[in-house]
This record gives C-alpha cells, sequence and structure tokens, in this order.
C-alpha cells in the first residue's frame, strides 16, 4: 500500500532482515493449508462419532478441571431444573454493589425457553434481555441504546449467557459475540451463569480449532470478531501471592450443563 | 522509549541484594512457580519435548514474518480493524497519541503490556494530557506507588501487605487494611470506575494468528477483557515477533504460555480480537488499531546469533528459577524486561555496551535454558554478547573492550600453554601469596590490582603446595606400583 510510507519502510527492513529482497512481497507457500492434516482429521471423525458414554465422561471430566478454579459446574436435567437452579442464585445471592436485584441475559433462544421472565416479574426483579442494535437507528440514537444496555448490564448482578463450546479439559467456556450477545455480561455483573448444552461439550482446545477451522457449520463465522475463553471466576494473586477472587470480573462463576 | 537506566546495575543490584523482604519474595516464587512450571512441562500429554515443536513453531514463524504479519493485517483490516507498522518507539507512540487527540480521549484503561514499557507509552500519553490507568492489579499497585514493574508476570512482586496497604489508606481513601482480599475489592470498586469512564482501552498480544487474523490476550483477572471491551476504542500493541501462522500452532504455544508465565493448564480469560464490534452489536469498542512494533527487533532478526531471541513469548519462566534474578530483583536490570531474559533481550534493544553489565551479570548456570517454554538457549546468547563485548562488532556498534584485560588474557594464553613456564609461575604464586591476607581457612581475602575486583565480595583459592600435575603423576606412579 503506496500510502502508508511507514508501512513499506517497516516490511522492506523486514524482508531485507530474513535476507530475502525488499520489494517483492513472498508467496504463502504451504503456510495455510487448504485441507486438514491427517491429526485435525481424526480429531474431527472423534467429535462428530461421540457417544453417548463418551460425552458422560467428558462431564466428569469438565467437573474434575472446574473444581480447582473455583467454577460451580452443574448437570441438569431438563431446562425447568436450570430455571430453578438460576431462581436459587437469584434468591441466594446478594448484589455486590447494593441496589435492587436485576439479572442481565443474552436474548438467545436456548436462554429465553427457560422461561424465566414470568417467575423473576412476579418477585418484581427485573430481566434485561440484550436485544441486538436496530440497524436502522441513526447513530445518535444507536449510542443511546448502547448506552442504555450498558447501564442496565452494570446494574445487574447475574448476567447469563449461552455459551458456544465448552472444553472439558480445562473447564473453559467458548463464547462468540454477535448481536445481542455483548461481551459484557459476561464481565460486568458480579455473577456469571453460563448455559452449556451438552452437545457443545468438546475435549480440549484442540478439538474446538479443529472445528473452527475446518467444519462448514463453524467454519463460516470462524472466531467472530472477539471470541472468549472463560475458565472461571476472575482472580488476583498480585498482593503477596495471596489468591483472591473477583479481581475486576465476575467474582463467581457456575456452568450450568442442559439437555441439546 | 522508556528510561533506560541500565548502566546502574550493579548499585541497584546490592540494593536489591541487601533487601530481606524482596530476598524473601522472590525465593517465595521462585520455589512455588520454578518448580511448578518443570512439573507441569513433565504432565504435559505430549511430554515436556513439547518445549522444542515449540521452538520449531516459533522459528518459522518468525522465519515467515513478512507473509504472516501481511496476512494479519489483511484480515483484520477486511473485518474493519487497523493496522500501523512503527519502526521505532518514536513512531509507535505518536501513533497512539494521535487516535486519542483524534477522538479527545481523557481516560486510558491499560491492561499489562509489556511492549508498553519498552516504548514509554504511558509518559507519552501523559504528556499528551491524557489520563492513562494501568488495571492488572500489580501494575496498578506499581503505578500508584511511582514505580516500575519488577517481575513480567508479576509487577508488585517486590511489594509488601503493608506498603500496599499504605498505598491504598493514602490513594483510594479507605480506611487502612493489610487484608488481600479487601485490598484487592478497593482496587476492584476504584479502578471499575475508571473502566466505565474511560474513552481509550489500551491492550498487548500476546500471540497473534496470522491466518484467522485474530490477536489474543491472556489475563486471570478479566481486566484486558474490560479494558478492551468497554471503550470507544481499542488500541493494543505487539512486537512484531509474536505471531504464529495457523489456530493448531497457536493451541501448543498457548499452552506452554500458561505453564511457563503461571503453571496454569490455560489463563481465565484468553480472548481473540479480530476487529471492532460489528453493526447490531451493543458493545465492544467502534475502533480497534493494532500497532506492530519493531524497535529494534529487525536487528535481532539480521543477525543469526540472536535470531532465537525473537522465539521467546514473554512468559517469565526464566525470572522464576534464575539464581540472580532470584537475588537482585527486577528492578536492577534497569528496563522493562527484566532476568534472563532481560539481560539479552535489553542490551540487543538498547545497546550492548550500555547493557554490558546485565549480560555478565549471570552466571551461565542453564536454569533459563531448562525452563523456557520456547526452549530458547539464553546461556548461549549471553555468551554471544559476552564475546561481542571483548572482541568488539562493528555492526552492532561495540568496540573491542580495553587493552589492559586483553593483555592479562593474552599473558595467561601465554602461561597456559607453556607447561613448565606455568609451573615456574605457580611457584613464584606460591610464595608471593603469603603476603597476601587470608581467612581463618586459609582462602586468599584480597589480591592485588589488576585482580582486585576478583575479591571485592568473595575469597579466592589459594595456590596448592602442592601442584595438581604432580600430585598426578605421583598418584599414578604408586597406582602403578600397587
Amino acid at each position: 500500500m503506496a500510502e502508508h510510507r511507514e508501512e513499506t519502510l517497516f516490511f522492506q527492513t523486514l524482508r531485507r532482515a530474513l535476507g530475502h529482497p525488499p520489494n517483492a512481497a513472498r508467496p504463502a507457500g504451504d503456510l495455510f493449508p487448504a485441507e486438514p492434516s491427517a491429526e485435525e482429521r481424526r480429531l474431527l471423525a472423534r467429535v462428530s462419532g461421540r457417544s453417548e458414554r463418551e460425552r458422560e465422561e467428558l462431564v466428569s471430566r469438565l467437573a474434575a478441571a472446574a473444581r480447582p478454579l473455583h467454577l460451580e459446574v452443574q448437570a441438569l436435567d431438563d431446562l425447568a431444573a436450570a430455571r430453578d437452579a438460576v431462581l436459587r442464585l437469584v434468591a441466594e445471592k446478594s448484589p455486590e454493589w447494593g441496589g435492587e436485584k436485576q439479572l442481565v441475559a443474552w436474548s438467545h433462544p436456548l436462554i429465553e425457553s427457560l422461561g424465566l421472565a414470568e417467575p423473576l416479574a412476579r418477585q418484581g426483579i427485573p430481566l434485561h434481555l440484550t436485544r441486538p442494535v436496530d440497524p436502522a437507528l441513526d447513530a445518535a440514537a444507536a449510542d443511546e441504546e448502547r448506552r442504555r444496555q450498558r447501564s442496565r448490564i452494570a446494574a445487574s448482578f447475574i448476567g447469563i449467557t449461552a455459551a458456544d463450546f465448552c472444553l472439558a479439559e480445562t473447564a473453559t467456556v467458548v463464547l462468540r459475540n454477535r448481536p445481542g450477545e455483548p461481551r459484557s455480561v459476561a464481565l460486568l455483573p458480579s455473577i456469571h451463569v453460563a448455559l452449556v448444552p451438552r452437545s457443545r461439550i468438546l475435549a480440549d482446545m484442540k478439538e474446538l480449532f479443529a472445528l473452527l477451522r475446518w467444519e462448514e457449520r463453524f467454519r463460516t463465522e470462524g472466531l467472530s470478531n472477539y471470541l472468549s475463553f472463560i475458565s472461571g471466576p476472575s482472580k488476583t494473586a498480585d498482593i503477596e501471592a495471596t489468591m483472591v477472587h473477583g479481581a475486576h470480573g465476575p467474582r463467581e462463576m457456575v456452568v450450568f450443563l442442559v439437555p441439546g | 522509549m522508556s528510561a533506560i537506566r541500565t548502566d546502574r546495575y550493579v548499585e541497584e543490584a546490592r540494593r536489591g541484594i541487601a533487601d530481606p523482604v524482596l530476598r524473601r519474595a522472590l525465593a517465595g516464587l521462585q520455589e512455588r512457580f520454578g518448580r511448578g512450571t518443570a512439573e507441569a512441562y513433565r504432565r504435559l500429554p505430549e511430554g515436556p519435548g513439547l518445549r522444542q515443536t515449540a521452538h520449531a513453531i516459533r522459528e518459522k514463524a518468525i522465519a515467515h514474518l513478512d507473509i504472516l504479519l501481511e496476512r494479519l493485517a489483511r484480515r483484520i483490516r477486511e473485518n474493519g480493524g487497523e493496522v500501523f507498522f512503527a519502526a521505532t518507539a518514536e513512531e509507535a507512540v505518536a501513533h497512539c497519541a494521535g487516535i486519542a487527540r483524534r477522538l479527545g480521549v481523557k481516560i486510558a484503561v491499560k491492561g499489562k503490556s509489556m511492549v508498553t514499557e519498552e516504548i514509554g507509552l504511558n509518559a507519552a500519553l501523559a504528556a499528551h494530557g491524557v489520563e492513562v490507568v494501568e488495571t492488572d492489579l500489580g501494575e496498578y499497585i506499581v503505578q500508584l506507588a511511582g514505580e516500575t514493574p519488577s517481575h513480567i508476570i508479576a509487577p508488585a512482586i517486590h511489594k509488601t501487605r503493608n506498603e500496599i496497604a499504605d498505598l491504598f489508606a493514602q490513594h483510594l481513601g479507605i480506611p487502612r487494611t493489610t487484608d488481600p482480599p479487601r485490598l484487592t475489592h478497593a482496587a476492584r470498586r476504584a479502578l471499575r470506575e475508571k473502566f466505565l469512564a474511560a474513552d481509550m482501552g489500551i491492550s498487548g498480544v500476546n500471540l497473534a494468528c496470522a491466518e484467522t487474523g485474530h490477536i489474543s490476550t491472556v489475563s486471570n483477572e478479566g481486566n484486558i477483557r474490560m479494558a478492551t471491551t468497554l471503550a470507544r476504542v481499542h488500541v493494543a500493541f505487539m512486537g512484531m515477533e509474536r505471531i504464529v501462522a495457523r489456530l493448531d500452532e497457536y493451541e501448543i504455544i498457548l499452552r506452554l504460555l500458561c505453564r511457563g508465565a503461571s503453571v496454569q493448564d490455560i489463563g481465565t480469560y484468553v480472548s481473540f480480537i479480530g476487529g471492532p464490534r460489528r453493526p447490531g452489536e451493543s458493545d465492544g469498542p467502534e475502533e480497534f488499531h493494532l500497532v506492530v512494533v519493531d524497535n529494534g527487533r529487525s536487528r535481532m532478526l539480521a543477525d543469526p546469533r540472536f535470531r532465537e531471541m525473537l522465539c521467546c513469548i514473554r512468559c517469565a519462566a526464566c525470572l522464576n528459577v534464575c539464581p540472580v534474578y532470584g537475588r537482585i530483583g527486577g528492578h536492577a536490570y534497569g528496563f522493562a524486561y527484566s532476568g534472563p531474559v532481560g539481560a539479552v533481550v535489553t542490551p540487543l534493544l538498547t545497546g550492548i555496551r550500555r547493557g554490558r553489565d546485565l549480560c555478565l551479570g549471570e552466571t551461565l548456570c542453564g536454569a533459563c535454558k531448562d525452563a523456557c517454554s520456547m526452549d530458547i538457549d539464553l546461556p548461549r546468547m549471553l555468551l554471544e554478547l559476552r564475546a561481542i563485548l571483548a572482541e568488539g562488532d562493528p555492526g552492532w556498534g561495540v568496540e573491542p573492550s580495553g587493552g589492559l584485560e586483553r593483555q592479562v588474557w593474552k599473558l595467561w594464553e601465554g602461561l597456559v600453554s607453556r607447561p613448565a613456564l606455568y609451573e615456574r609461575a605457580l611457584q613464584a604464586g606460591a610464595v608471593l601469596q603469603r603476603l597476601l591476607p587470608r581467612t581463618p581457612a586459609g582462602w586468599i581475602r584480597r589480591l592485588p590490582p589488576p585482580f582486585s575486583g576478583w575479591t571485592k565480595s568473595r575469597d579466592f583459592p589459594p595456590v596448592a603446595a602442592e601442584p595438581f600435575r604432580r600430585r598426578f603423576a605421583k598418584r599414578r606412579k604408586e597406582a602403578d606400583r600397587g
């Protein structure tokens, strides 16, 4: 790009340092293969051929990995049980920053199917759903909508998300961001609840990356512009190496495994 | 460039050694992390050999750096982000200041980033009227105290809870407490306000993936996620070498990074950022800027002796095993990077002659190589640096070292290559050493100049009454007889 003089110079210096002609861009060769490797094919086959029993094993591995991370994992039989589990949390916990109890959740089919709105409304507890920002809005109105959503998310003590995947090996919840699924729901509230459909439990990062790279269904979206791995509540050991949970992000995190 | 204080190494090292609190903190850190990391490598499903695999991945990435960076930049631009390539610290800093000025930024929140320490970003932004808030708890403590980080991963390792209690009571207006959870909560509250008020989020980059066009950040606290989510603009800085080609390679490096840095299987938050928020999304930055920094790295790249150093991912595992770092602490190294990695990188980035004490101060014990998550041969490069200091290197602007040392070594060379002369000299030494002050155990307490430096902080072994060669010959004769 000619308009970026610094960039041209930067790459000239770089190529010269590597011992190549400074002005010719080099071909990528086989750096970015177009086909999965044998190992990746094996991983893809393992994921698609995983039996119920093997999936159950992954659930136990997930629970074992979660324990030392202060991450609570609850396996629930159906959506009603998941709803009750959320309501129990709401009843037991109190808002860290004071004020009324409020919840925020992604506008996501799985979360909406829990049927939280009605029982919460009966208790007079607001449940905010984070709707996508309407593209028809003008800039000022869109900004206003974003500000409004953010203040609701910041005011909520529980934030509910639905994970794209969950990695058993490291107890990692994987979230990709989309309109209506803002990242701050898993960040500003003191308690993060992540719903994970059982079919989305993978063994590890290797399987996840194989799916994101090669499986048609996931590949199109890829990593999105913001993919997060979250493995437990926020923590720090910066003061005399004493572990404290709740540094900046949520101080508690719960994973609800649900059918599907 | 941030302030370079490498010429005060000796003085600062002395201060570190004399500080019992620091020594205790560092010993505790090394005990936990040093051992833990070695154990974590052993427990890897692929075995500790994964470090060699990782080394090969990094070497390949470095050899194709131009291609990988072009691909990364293209993908990020396609996704609505901007990429700026900075040859120098000044260019990188000016670019960020330009963004801040254009958007009228008043408060910038920052995740921990060594490259921004290297280029001196905070001071430069402050000069443009931007309040820069460090948000990693350790960095925040260090910033409140007006100090610099003393460890790459544990920046406030040198601060006690008592000191932190005073700092927080003074700056945050809380009742004095030494309880880490309460102190952490006070910082959580204060920084939450900053996060919600900030216009700009600044982060480093742990590792980028060229194929997908993402940078990634790793943190346990969630501060980087906050900084890169809530502000209107996110500016990420990366050393130009922090990249691999593909996700499957990324996976290997990330696992080793987390083990090397903090004996974890994975950091609590790993975020992959490919661009700004997209239409319809209600949070995430409106603008995403990546600043790729050379600032002396291409010189390392061009020199086959030091290219290997670009494989480093700054996990700081070498700090956690280094006997020198463990005694003197991070401030002695006088720049953003401390420990063995600092002893190699700092002279290469800021001047070999100027940073000579750093590479002369290490012991060459080799612990850093064994601990390195990328299996980098740091001791070899320390030796290369010492050779350059002795023999000079016009490419690095280093003159050969002074005449006296050279002459002494020449004398030594002449001596040891002539056995008869050598023996004669030893005999003379055995006589002359009677004039020197001794310890009760018979060691020499002080040598005369020009050797006096050797006995400044340790004793010197005396010449044996009977030289080894003679004793060996005698023993052999006895053995033959017996």
